[in-house]
């Protein structure tokens, strides 16, 4: 039975179960990644983290989730109050439907009900989650509306024009996955992957997905909607107690579901790695055993989001747009247009690999030749008005500048001392001087 | 990584698609026209500022000829069908109205390019230096002193005309429509370029693309209409459905009229006319000049295709309302026309008379009324670019001096001009010896053969009405004093003047010797199929 | 998936029916809604309701490609700049409830009401009449996505290409009118260029103004900041600030709360009580008694 007919099967009680399992899997993961993120970057950082709750500090996020709902909340009262409230249910609640077509495992028994670990699978799975990631930043978009108040407008506002902008790059990636396994349905994607995983095959694809995830879930270093030093807290500055809680919530939850679609799409999904693969025939690709894998996978990925924040500085917001829109939507079309160019001569039966790979090195050279062709930018002409500059490039100040009167509290002499060995010309020794000065 | 590529994953064997048969002989015009618009943006992108705007004209006149020469060549090909062709899977049908119509509409181009391209009249062209400053501010004064232009007009305007080009040959209703807002959206966009007046020429983009939403909004429910009741976008299969009766005539006569509202918009027919006058009085000369002709040759091709090959079988039921509204027509544009005193919306409100006219001739479904009404297309594109070319050369110091009042003894200080404009409004009035009147003459004598002789005789007070306005303007020009301060009339380069000429020209060559025009628009009917 | 496909084309399934018969009436609230709203964003809101249900039928009707797309699409990109544009406009402006025209809304009404009971009429009278198609053809295999792409390319190849002029079209026109070349000579200056301008003495100081002093002593922004002889800066005040009324009555509020400030340890003299200016820096205070 293929994957479709087997969900179909599914009695009602264990698609309740499913969807239960489904509910769980969100704030869990969310409470696992704070302890988690906060004690990754203190590795990095070199510092020990949160260590007062519970053994090395492991309760911390338990004492967080129980701590964030019952703390006051405050209305501001310029804020829309109906949007104020819908805001933080629609930012959640689309993340936690992307759920439903990710494929956790393979074909499992349950109870002794043949199923597969997936809640539906749609011919259009993967549409399912960009669609669910559309809605969610209505969520952002309009808490930062309904606040009234300036920080959280435009973290409002930069976060639809940041989402728009990638979710385009986003998608393009995706193109390339579904050129190469015929469909949409995320179950057949991670079917496709069985001769190899997209991630070596569609490297470009691959990097630009890692990319314009971290910024269609609003992370380091591209979270401009909610950066501190710029916005105060950006879109949820006016929110407290559980409203901010789901916001936080709808995050964490994004960037598992980022994460499980990238395993799902480049990295093989629930399939095994490649030397246990090998391991009984393939044996620990059968039963419950993937879901082990995929969690793993989907854990590297995560770890990869603490990475980069505790690595990387917050983007400029122009810088970022620029990197979206210059970088990822172009690279993603010419790609698209190569792999769709590489699939037409390979439909074609009368053309070998060979001539494929001729053909393809003729056009490289030929490319590299009108790169070459291409004029290197004209230094800009001297302007007389030009302001000299430094070695290190930083402007000289001009000479008649005046100076401001230094402090009156030192006396002459003490000025005069402090001031001479900056005279001192820089080939000469200095060793010796200072020794003359306190004789 | 290539390789890796290359011999990974065995491609299953699918099922593979055959893409449609193309006839690229047939619809190469179009394809050069397309092409070279995207190559306009290209030059956009990649040319320095100073060398763009030689490259444009360059390369759209280039276009235009090239097009010009791959239709002759498919029309001097022995094996071209007579009836025409349908192809790529049916949506394009290339026949001989259609042809007539692409020829129309590459030659009226061909004159507002002139226009459009020239930079002798106003210094820099009649386009903004740069659309993204705001009107009114200090950098916007500066420009108006500057030379540059939005060069980007030369490939929006081969985008409209393809549009144009697919819009007279689309055989089905999507198509249709998709090459509805190809021509239209670049159309709004110029309207708003204007170099002098920016806030009115801003004003009719907006109404316009307002408007013009509306409308392309009406055809779409329209064709959604239509589909439900043919459970197909073609027009044969519209027309072999109608011509059972099982199915509800509701879903056949809401579509129809809806679909029929977005074109007559189109076309600026009768009353829904409302956008023309501001839209033509705001936008740069040139392009009212490129709206004027091209847009209603390629408003009515379509209207003529949509009534004679979709709606011929259920004619009876339309014909009356269609009745109507070219009376409304024709008495709005001759009433209205009388109380203006700006020439360009004067020549606005005989738009919509002439756009009355040519209604008349596109609801005689007969082979007569099909090619009376494209020649009188091919008839008035022509006088109008002129009309409009003589009116980008009366200027004062503020621009364009389109009061009439500024127009009074025009031939004392112009006399050519004064002459030139007198026989373009004696042909738009359809006196004899100008092609105003042949278009007419056949217009009006297919109306009758098809039995509509209360039509042809409203049509000929509305033309005697419309020509009291025509004659105003003659006689403020030889019969007033001109005043002190009057505007001064420039003398134009080399494009404004071969424009001016070819409008002229043709519009005096098809009023003394119209047989072969004539022939070759009868020369055969609508592809159906 | 085919089979239960199949089978529901045939005939409307209870479960189709019911999400009929709850969607279509949240689509027609949403689309109320949006004319009624006062508040513009409010409008748009209920547009994306509306645009959400009719995604939901559409998947609930067999086409499940169409519905995402309509989600991601209409819902997800085109309202969200619909958003983004109310948001900039502002978030107090309403609808003017002043007719401009005498008995706009009168007619407006009544011909909006005539002309959607018409429609209606004649769509649900010719229901009976037209064949019906459905879209197994469309769904054959199960494979909705693979014959819609089918379609595009073999039937509908023309149109689909000529869109492209209509996209290349939109961009060039979104660049005509948006894009303006700010580098030009009097436009605006880049960062290296107002750096340079400020060292050459075309701007009041070469450097930006001070930040205001928010010091141990103080968590306020309105706390100046003090330079190195020790005085206090003006310029590190936002004049915003310095206007505001808390500031003004800080003492007050100090006194009342019983928070006032104890002798500070590192002045030299006790200070004295100062209720003239600011909110009261002991550090500024020691300065100016000294």
């Amino acid at each position: 039975m293929t994957r479709a007919e087997l969900l179909a099967d599914d009695p009602l009680w264990l698609i309740l179960i499913k969807a239960v399992v489904l509910l769980l899997i969100g704030p869990l993961m969310t409470m696992f990644m704070v302890i988690f993120e906060r004690k990754v970057v203190a590795w990095m950082q070199h510092r020990p983290g949160p260590n007062r709750v519970g053994p090395w500090g492991l309760l911390q996020s338990i004492a967080d989730a129980i701590k964030l709902p019952f703390k006051e909340q405050i209305i501001p009262t310029t804020a829309d109050r109906k949007v104020y409230f819908l805001a933080p249910i629609v930012s959640v609640i689309p993340s936690f439907l992307a759920f439903s077509v990710i494929p956790f495992g393979p074909q499992v028994s349950i109870f002794g009900e043949q199923t597969v670990l997936q809640l539906v699978d749609l011919p259009v799975g993967a549409l399912v989650i960009l669609a669910c990631s559309s809605l969610g930043v209505y969520g952002i978009v309009l808490a930062g509306w309904a606040s009234g108040s300036a920080y959280p407008l435009l973290g409002g506002l930069r976060s639809a024009a940041q989402v728009i902008s990638y979710e385009i790059a986003m998608g393009l990636s995706i193109v390339g996955v579904i050129l190469y396994s015929h469909s949409l349905s995320t179950g057949d994607i991670v079917d496709a992957q069985r001769d190899g995983w997209y991630f070596y095959l569609l490297i470009p694809s691959f990097v630009i997905y890692l990319i314009s995830m971290v910024g269609e879930t609003n992370r380091a270093p591209f979270d401009l909607p909610e950066a501190e030093s710029e916005l105060v807290g950006g879109f949820h500055t006016e929110y407290s107690s559980m409203k901010f809680a789901m916001f936080f919530l709808a995050e964490y939850t994004n960037m598992v579901i980022v994460s499980m679609f990238a395993t799902t799409l480049f990295l093989g999904g629930y399939m095994a790695p490649w030397p246990i693969s090998l391991i009984g025939d393939n044996y620990l690709n059968t039963g419950w055993w993937p879901v082990l894998w995929f969690m793993g996978k989907t854990m590297l990925l995560l770890f990869v989001f603490v990475w980069l924040r505790g690595t990387l500085p917050r983007m400029r917001y122009d810088q970022f747009m620029r990197l979206g829109w210059k970088v990822l939507v172009p690279v993603s079309l010419v790609w698209i247009v190569v792999i769709a160019g590489i699939r037409a001569f390979r439909n074609e039966p009368n053309i070998s690999t060979s001539q494929i790979l001729v053909f393809g090195g003729v056009a490289l050279l030929v490319l590299i030749a009108v790169a070459m062709l291409i004029p290197d930018k004209r230094a800009r002409a001297e302007d007389e008005y030009l302001v000299p500059v430094t070695g290190g490039g930083h402007p000289v100040p001009p000479l008649d500048l005046e100076v401001p009167k230094p402090p009156k509290r030192r006396s002459l002499s003490e000025a005069k001392v402090a001031r001479k060995p900056a005279a001192v010309p820089a080939g000469q020794s200095t060793s010796d001087t200072p020794d003359k000065e306190s004789e | 990584m290539l390789a890796t590529v290359l011999t990974a994953q065995p491609v299953p064997p699918a099922d593979k698609l055959s893409a449609p048969a193309i006839d690229y002989g047939a619809i190469m015009p179009v394809l050069i026209v397309l092409g070279a618009a995207c190559v306009g943006v290209l030059v956009e992108a990649f040319l320095p500022k100073h060398q763009r705007w030689p490259v444009q004209v360059v390369l759209s006149l280039a276009t235009l000829a090239g097009a010009g020469i791959a239709m002759a060549v498919y029309l001097g090909d022995e094996s071209t069908p007579k009836n025409g062709v349908i192809t790529l899977a049916g949506t394009l049908a290339v026949d001989r109205p259609a042809l007539f119509l692409w020829g129309t509409l590459l030659v009226l181009t061909l004159g507002a390019l002139l226009l459009i391209a020239d930079r002798s009249v106003e210094p820099g062209g009649a386009f903004v230096a740069e659309a993204a400053i705001r009107p009114g501010t200090i950098q916007d004064r500066a420009q108006v002193a500057g030379t540059g232009m939005q060069t980007e007009v030369f490939p929006l305007t081969l985008f409209a005309l393809g549009g144009m080009m697919v819009f007279t040959s689309a055989n089905d209703l999507l198509t249709m429509f998709i090459a509805l807002e190809v021509l239209s959206l670049p159309l709004y966009l110029m309207c708003g370029l204007a170099r002098r007046r920016r806030l009115l020429s801003q004003e009719a983009a907006v109404k316009y693309f307002l408007l013009g939403a509306f409308a392309s909004a009406f055809f779409l429910y329209g064709l959604a209409l239509l589909y439900g009741y043919a459970g197909s976008v073609k027009l044969a299969d519209i027309s072999n459905a109608a011509a059972g009766t099982d199915r509800s005539d509701a879903l056949l006569f809401g579509g129809l009229g809806l679909l029929v509202v977005g074109l007559l918009f189109k076309a600026s027919v009768g009353p829904f006319h409302t956008w023309t006058p501001d839209v033509y009085q705001g936008a740069p000369t040139p392009i009212t000049a490129f709206m004027a002709a091209c847009t209603k040759v390629a408003a009515f091709g379509g209207m003529l295709r949509v009534l004679q090959v979709g709606f011929e079988s259920t004619s009876w039921e339309w014909r009356g309302v269609l009745w109507g509204v070219a009376i409304v027509s024709m008495v709005i544009g001759a009433v209205l026309g009388l109380t203006q005193t700006d020439v360009k919306r004067m020549i606005a409100y005989s738009s919509i008379a002439h756009a009355g006219f040519l209604l008349i001739g596109s609801i005689a479904l007969t082979d007569q009324g099909l090619s009376g009404t494209l020649f009188y297309l091919l008839t008035y594109g022509f006088t109008t670019l002129a009309a409009f070319g003589v009116i980008s050369l009366v200027r004062n110091a503020d621009g364009e001096a389109t009061h009439l009042s500024q127009w009074a003894g025009l031939a004392k200080r112009s006399p050519v001009t004064a002459a030139v404009f007198t026989f373009i409004l004696l042909a738009l009035a359809g006196i004899p010896l100008t092609s105003g009147f042949v278009g007419k003459f056949v217009i009006f004598s297919a109306a009758l053969q098809d039995g509509m002789a209360p039509l042809v005789v409203i049509a000929l007070i509305a033309s005697a009405v419309a020509a009291f306005f025509y004659l105003r303007v003659i006689v403020l020009m030889y019969f007033s004093e001109p005043a002190a301060d009057g505007p001064s009339v420039t003398v134009p380069g080399a494009f404004t003047t071969a424009s001016i000429t070819l409008g002229v020209i043709a519009t005096l060559v098809l009023g003394v010797l119209p047989a072969f025009a004539l022939d070759w628009a009868g020369s055969g009917t609508f592809a159906f199929q | 998936m085919s089979a239960v496909l199949a089978a529901a084309a045939a005939e409307v399934s209870t479960g189709e029916a019911i999400a009929f018969w709850v969607l279509g009436p949240v689509a027609l609230a949403g689309a109320l809604g949006m004319i009624f709203a006062r508040n513009a964003v409010h409008s748009a809101l209920w547009l994306v309701l509306t645009m959400l249900s009719l995604g939901v039928m559409y998947m609930v009707q067999q086409a499940p490609f169409l519905g995402f797309v309509q989600i991601i699409v209409y819902t997800g990109a085109v309202m969200m700049l619909f958003l983004f544009v109310l948001m900039l406009v502002g978030r107090d402006s309403s609808d003017s409830v002043v007719e401009v025209l005498r008995g706009q809304r009168l007619w407006a009404t009544v011909l909006g009401i005539g002309i959607a009971g018409l429609i209606v009429g004649a769509v649900s009278r010719s229901l009976t009449d037209v064949p019906v198609e459905n879209l197994q053809q469309q769904n054959a295999g199960g494979a909705n996505v693979n014959n819609l792409g089918k379609s595009i390319f073999t039937e509908y190849l023309f149109p689909f290409e000529l869109t492209s002029a209509l996209l290349i079209t939109a961009a060039m026109g979104a660049m005509v009118l948006g894009y303006l070349n700010r580098h030009e000579k009097g436009m605006k200056r880049t960062q290296k260029e107002l750096v340079e301008a400020r060292f050459r003495g075309e701007y009041e100081r070469p450097s930006p103004l001070p930040g205001p002093g928010v010091f141990a002593t103080a968590n306020s922004v309105a706390t100046p900041a003090l330079l190195p002889d020790g005085s206090v800066a003006p310029e590190s005040l936002s004049r915003l600030i310095d206007s505001t009324a808390s500031e003004t009555f800080s003492d007050e509020i100090k006194s009342v709360a019983g928070t006032e400030p104890g002798p500070d340890a590192h002045a030299l003299t006790p200070s004295t009580k100062d209720t003239s200016t600011t909110d009261t820096k002991n550090t500024e205070d020691t300065e100016e008694t000294r």
